[in-house]
Parts: structure tokens; sequence; C-alpha cells
């Protein structure tokens, strides 16, 4: 029982540098699951499908709604004017762009702080190293809303206000214990003689990051993005606290104006659901294409040590 | 791993702590301004009465805790967010465990069932909320209706401003974003090992017999990983509550997040308060992590 944490980073690790952008539809991905073997009786196996059904049904039922409401009044039309003209002064393909430069900057100052930071503590050795680990990793728990006075006041003395560093570097604040400890955990997988060698070679630690250590930690690196990528785009708290101009509004921002703008008349909530559901496509894309990497990020970084 | 600390096996030991401070620069600049800073303004400012143009503050000692712990929409707060954490960790140790396992055991279209159960959790919440709340808008929500086409239109109601339909929306919706916990148990279901699965079904034990005796107590680490992470989880909590009920009706489903969001929010006359309640929500947050820590540590021993 008390190794169960300890091989969680196996199969997380050991899938991810075989992902290629296109596996085929038949991938055998379960053929190495124990679990396989679980369903023997027909009648078992229907009963699962049943309910699988059925929760399928349960979790569908909001986009189901959502979708089907928003055809309410103008029908497809509700889709094309908001393509065509502002809300309020949002518009909703700026949106879009405004999520991505957060996302993109967001990913950037994580990424570079993480892998800098994780090759730190899992391959020099220094006095102190595991307990500023979990000094470090101790503010993974840190809710974003408890720092809103403090973040609001530093943003405002950077003069950060309505600038997406401003956004950008508290989310990755918050980002970063994250980052370390799924760096640090890929980091000590990799193997210490690849590392060693080098050094014996004489090459200095700056050249061992750069030409082994980063080459060899693209995979941890290819999660850690889309992640902040994810995280940018759900991220409401911060862009809300910090722009309040309407052109920089990112799609999880606009939730909210839109609600205000787009008023409580049929028409308008079959329009108002057309916004709800056309803000909500990047991160469904972002999800279908990069579930691999959300999943193995995820997984490998709930393991400590 | 940490007995190499002690034992200076490599020759240019000595030289890696000067090393490790280079790497470490970044890191320790953003700790130093968005935590310690942070934190040493949070606790200088709880302390006094202030509002957030910070001009002429005046010293009150630990008044502003006193009163938050006489506060009873905060302490409400506190207690809603564990009866959302709980709600949240009971369909998750159930219905969670359930797909995990169903979706191991090899059933078809797994990747479809996957996303699905997915999504929810990893689209903006702000939107997943806000399309409960329309869901159950009086007028024209989609539960309403569906009541309405199907006979029951006497069921419906005002579901939002009905206290206690508004809190069950609210736990709806946690449990509705399991998402994370499904990952989890997903991986480590694919670390687990058959000796034992082989033995029951030789036994000639049922699908559902070995998913409860014996899968489920196989999993009891990932259950506390789940639990605590879930615990964490509803204190960072902010928009299931904003966009569905508001913390509505009246205070009824304040969480600390949307107290806090609300309160800096509100004009901010009353920083020094706030301040104080960021305070109290950061040590729970950091006693829960804490307990983390300290149960990871033992269980990988």
């Amino acid at each position: 029982m008390s190794v169960t944490e300890l091989p969680r980073t196996d199969p997380v690790r050991t899938e991810a540098p075989a992902a290629p952008p296109r596996t085929p539809r038949k991938r055998p991905s379960t053929d190495d699951n124990p679990m396989r073997i679980l369903i023997t009786r027909p009648r078992d196996r229907v009963i699962i499908y049943a309910l699988l059904g059925l929760m399928g049904i349960v979790f569908a039922f909001p986009l189901y709604a959502a979708v089907k409401k928003s055809f309410d009044g103008a029908g497809l039309g509700n889709y094309v004017t908001l393509f065509t003209q502002p809300i309020g002064d949002v518009s909703l393909p700026m949106t879009y762009v405004n999520s991505f430069v957060l996302g993109a900057l967001h990913a950037l100052i994580v990424v570079s702080v993480s892998v800098l930071a994780g090759y730190a503590l899992s391959q020099l050795h220094f006095r102190g190293r595991e307990i500023l680990f979990a000094a470090i990793l101790l503010f993974l728990a840190v809710p974003g809303t408890a720092l809103i006075i403090p973040i609001f006041h530093i943003t405002n003395e950077m003069g950060l206000f309505n600038n997406f560093l401003g956004v950008a570097l508290p989310e990755a604040a918050l980002t970063i214990p994250f980052g370390v400890l799924l760096m640090r955990n890929y980091g000590s997988n990799i193997s210490e003689s690849l590392i060693e060698a080098a050094t014996l070679d004489g090459a200095g630690h700056f050249r061992v990051f750069w030409h082994v250590f980063l080459p060899l930690a693209k995979p941890a690196i290819a999660n850690l993005v889309v992640l902040c990528f994810i995280w940018s785009l759900q991220d409401f708290l911060w862009p809300s606290m910090l722009f309040s101009d309407p052109h920089m509004a990112t799609a999880a921002q606009a939730v909210s104006s839109f609600s205000n703008v787009l008023g409580r008349t049929t028409e308008e909530f079959g329009r108002y659901n057309a916004s709800l559901v056309l803000l909500a496509v990047p991160a469904v894309l972002f999800v279908v294409f990069g579930l691999r990497f959300i999943v193995n990020g995820l997984t490998s970084g709930s393991t400590k040590d | 791993m940490s007995e190499q600390v002690t034992t200076p096996r490599r020759r240019r030991s000595r030289s890696d702590a000067k090393t490790a401070v280079l790497f470490l620069i970044p890191l320790l600049v953003v700790y130093a301004v968005y935590y310690v800073y942070s934190i040493v303004f949070l606790a200088q400012t709880s302390t006094e009465r202030v509002g957030i143009a910070l001009l002429r503050p005046i010293q009150v000692g630990f008044t502003n805790f006193i009163n938050l712990f006489q506060d009873d929409v905060f302490l409400r707060s506190i207690l809603n967010n564990l009866v959302f954490a709980a709600a949240s960790i009971g369909a998750s140790l159930t219905v969670a465990f359930f797909i995990s396992v169903a979706l191991s055991a090899g059933v078809k279209m797994r990747k479809l069932f996957y996303l699905l159960f997915l999504l929810p959790a990893l689209t903006p919440l702000a939107l997943v909320a806000t399309i409960f709340g329309s869901m159950l808008q009086e007028q024209y929500g989609a539960v309403n209706e569906t009541l309405r086409a199907v006979g029951l239109g006497g069921l419906a109601q005002a579901w939002l401003t009905s206290p206690v339909w508004a809190y069950t929306a609210v736990i709806l919706i946690f449990c509705y974003l399991i998402g994370l916990p499904i990952m989890y148990y997903t991986a480590d279901l694919a670390a687990l090992p058959t000796s034992a699965l082989e033995a029951a079904l030789i036994d000639g034990a049922g699908t559902f017999r070995i998913m409860g005796s014996i899968v489920y107590p196989m999993m009891r680490s990932t259950h506390i990983t789940v639990i605590l992470s879930l615990l964490l989880g509803s204190f960072r909590a902010l928009e299931q509550v904003l966009f569905s009920t508001h913390g509505g009706p009246g205070t009824t489903t304040q969480i600390v997040g949307t107290y806090l969001y609300g309160y800096v929010n509100s004009g901010g006359k009353t920083i020094g308060y706030a301040a104080a309640a960021s305070i109290v929500v950061l040590l729970i947050a950091l006693a829960i992590s804490i307990v983390q820590m300290v149960i990871t540590r033992k269980a990988s021993r």
C-alpha cells in the first residue's frame, strides 16, 4: 500500500514522450490496463454501460441546454451578430485574442521560472534542498482570493493595470508552485548518469541545463504549457480585478460583461446563450486536442516526492 | 533522493550551492514579491482601519480579527465551504470512482466519455456556473421549460430565489466539477497490481463486488489525495458561486471566495477588515496543505 504514491509518475512519464499529435484511432490504450479483466459477465457489462450512459446524459445536459437555448429568437443569427457587432464595448473575437496573449505570457513566465528551479531542485546538491522544496510547495495551497488586496496594491505600484503582464504575473505566481513540483518530479526521474556524464565531460551546469536537461524535459514542458493556457482561459479573478479596459477583456471575463449587457427578453436570452457557447469554444478546443497533456500534467503533479 | 544531500559523492558538490542560487533567482524574486511581500502587507493592513487608497491608517490592533469571528456572514462562508467541499468529496468517492473504474475496464467510446466527464472542470468555471444559473432561471430556464413540456409545470420554481434550492444548486455545481478526481483515480488504477483482481475473479466475484470490496480499499491513498485536494479546492472556489447564485439569496450560499471578492469590490472602505479575513483564509489553506504534506510523506515511506 505504501508504494502506491511513488509509481504514479511512471505510467505518466513513459506515456508522455510517446505523444504524437495524431494517434491512430484504435490505439490499444487499455491493453496494458489491469482493470480490463474486470468485466466478465455480460450482465455486469450492461449495467456498467447503462450507468455510464445515464451519467453521460446528466453531464451533457447543461451543454445541451445552452446550445438549444442559443438558437432562441434569431436562430443562427444569434451567432452571426455576436461576431459582427460588439456586445457593450466588448468584441467577442477580441476576447479570444486577449485570452491567447494572456495564456502565452502566463506560460512563458511559468515555464522559464519552473524549469530553472526544477533543475536546481532535482540535479544540484546543496544543503536544505528538501526543506526549500517543501517550503515552495506549501504555496500550492494559496487561494487567489486571499491575495486580492496585496496584488491590487502591487499592480498599482508597478503601474501594470490594464497591462497583460499585470495579470500574467499574479497568475504565474499562483501557478509556479505547481510548475516547480512538475519539473522537479520530472527532473528526479531523469537518469542521473546522463547528467553526470555531461558534467564529467567538463560541461558547466548552464551547458548541461541547456543541452541535456532542457531537451529531456520537453514532454513535461509541453504539459505545463497546455495547463497554463487552460488556467489562463479559466481565470476570471485577475482579469476582473486588474483589467478595466473593455478592449482587453478575456473570454472568462466577458461572461460577466455579457450577462450585464444582454437583457432578459427571450430574444436576448438566446443571444446571451449563444455568447456563452462561443466563449467556451477556445477552452473546449484546448481540452479536446490537449487532453493528453492536461491529464499527464495534472496527475504527475499530484505526486509529491 | 534526500540522502544524497548528506553524502557528497560528487566532487563538485561544494560549488553546487552557488549555482543553485543562480537557477533559483527568478523563483525567489516571484516568491518575494507575490508571497512574502503580499503576506507581510496583509498582516500589517489587518491591524489597521483603512480604505483601499491606504490613506491615514488607524492602528486598531486585533479588533478586525475579533470582529471577524463575530461576523455571521464570514463564519457561514467557512461553514458553506466545508459543506460544499463535503458534497464534492462525496460525489468523488462514489460517482468519480465508479466512472474511473468503468472507463478503465475497457468500455467502448472510452475517450468520448472521458472527455465528457472532464470537460466541465477544464472550461472556464464562470461559464459552467452561468449556464447552471441560466438553466435554473425562472421564466426561460431550461429546467422549468423541460418541466412544463413534460406536463410537470406545477413543479417549476423560482429556483435561485429559494434558499433551499439555491443551496442545492451550488452543491450540484460542486458535484459536477469532479474532473480532477477522475484523473487521479484513472492514473492510479493504471498502476494497480493485477494479482488481487485475478484472485478475486477465480473466486467468481462479480464486477461490482470486486469494485467495492477489492479495488475501493486498494485506492486508499488516492481517496486521501482526492479528499485533501477537494478540501483545498473549495477555498480557492469563486466563480462556482459568484456566477450562479451570487452568494444569495441574501448570504445563504456565500463562500470564502465570494466573501473576500465581494468585500474588495464593494467600495473597499474597510480594507483592513478584508485583510484580516484574507489572513484567516490563508492560515486555513496552509494548515490543510501541511496536513496533506505530512500524510503524503508518510504514505511514500
